[in-house]
């Protein structure tokens, strides 16, 4: 586990968020994917995001796009690091899937 | 509402947002929330994500230490913060949990103002009233007071010897003298007595049986007594007036069957005879009503 690894108290909508990457934990998501998973609304959503991100859950980066030939800004895209996949799926295990269907 | 117009107003809310966070992430929330806004689609959804912004941006300001985080930029441009750390995860979020209150209060109201709650709570709250009975107090009137003692002097009396004397005539009273007179007590004609031989009249032989006129709810109830009754009869053995009731038997039911046998029994009276002679007449029987076994 990395330096950043913190502990995260978990409410539900971060374990909807860590759900949504649980799906497959290789996929790059941008918060409007998570959104689109998830269900949450944006003002909850980029707060969780950040915050899994500071704790080492979470890396980031820029889409490697150019914005003005795709015609829009670059989309952030959050993937799980290892560490963040083990403690998601400790967590998981722990509660049990069910607690989110 | 065009939707040009709500994109452009969502965007602006965006970019207001982003710029009131933290300054190492203003930049960077920027550009990513316009990124993800333009997935949204329809206008209500844009308006809905910049005000999500919005307040994403408070939580982020409330969360964000600025001395712990450090974003560091790489040559593509992203930013980590890599000290920040959520030391106070709640289960809700501060805006479900404001929500739920605000609910919760209304709900709060709501009850108390249709179950009288808001009533009673005043009346408990309400000082109980407190009734004193104070005595008023007691005036007594009394004459002012004298300054000085009065002084009584004693008055004499003088006749005046001028004043004109009465004659008065003594001579007239002998000849008021009181006369009694015995008046004769009234003489009483005496007359000469007569003996009648009176037999009192009553039921006759053809008088209704006392049982067909027994209330059956008290012989059901176990009553019996008798009454006595006063009817005034002709010389035929006919009522003449409407019986009444002379001595009660103890029992409502008893008196009104008393009654009513008495009015059934009119023309079958015995009258009452002078010297063997019918006369009208009032006299009183007595009706009894008991059980054979």
């Amino acid at each position: 586990m990395g330096k950043q690894d913190r502990d995260v108290r978990m409410s539900l909508q971060t374990l909807r968020t860590l759900e949504s990457f649980l799906e497959n934990p290789t996929d790059e998501l941008s918060g409007a994917d998570v959104q689109k998973r998830s269900g949450l609304a944006s003002g909850t959503l980029y707060p969780i995001l950040l915050r899994l991100e500071s704790a080492g859950w979470f890396v980031s980066r820029w889409e490697a796009v150019d914005p003005a030939s795709v015609g829009r800004p670059r989309r952030r895209l959050y993937r799980l690091t290892p560490s963040g996949l083990a403690r998601a799926s400790e967590v998981f295990a722990s509660f049990g899937r069910g607690v989110l269907t | 509402m065009s939707s040009e117009w709500v994109d452009g107003l969502a965007r602006s809310v965006i970019q207001h947002a982003a710029r009131s966070a933290p300054a190492s992430l203003s930049e960077r929330l920027e550009e990513e929330w316009l990124a993800d806004f333009e997935e949204r689609s329809g206008p209500l959804a844009r308006l809905r994500f910049g005000v999500g912004c919005c307040w994403a941006t408070r939580v982020i300001a409330h969360e964000y230490l600025e001395p712990k985080v450090a974003a560091a930029g790489s040559t593509t441009g992203s930013k980590v913060m890599t000290a920040y750390a959520q030391q106070d995860f709640s289960f809700l979020s501060r805006r479900t949990t404001a929500f739920v209150l605000m609910i919760g209060l209304h709900a709060v109201i709501i009850y108390a103002f249709a179950t009288g709650l808001t009533h009673k709570v005043f009346v408990d709250m309400a000082p109980p009233i407190i009734t004193k009975v104070l005595d008023m107090p007691k005036v007594i009137d009394r004459p002012p007071e004298l300054s000085q003692q009065p002084t009584f002097t004693q008055l004499k009396m003088t006749v005046d010897p001028t004043w004109p004397k009465i004659d008065e005539d003594h001579s007239r009273l002998q000849d008021l003298t009181a006369e009694v007179v015995e008046i004769p007590p009234p003489q009483v004609p005496t007359v000469p007595t007569k003996t009648v031989n009176r037999m009192l009249g009553g039921p006759g032989k053809a008088f209704p049986n006392t049982d067909d006129y027994y209330p059956p709810a008290e012989i059901r109830m176990g009553r019996k007594g008798v009454a006595t009754v006063q009817v005034c009869t002709d010389d035929k053995g006919r009522l003449t007036a409407a019986p009444t009731l002379a001595q009660t038997s103890g029992s409502a039911g008893l008196d009104e069957g008393a009654l009513k046998l008495a009015k059934a029994g009119s023309g079958h009276y015995r009258a009452t005879t002078e010297d063997g002679r019918p006369v009208s007449s009032c006299y009183p029987f007595r009706i009894k009503f008991d059980f054979k076994n």
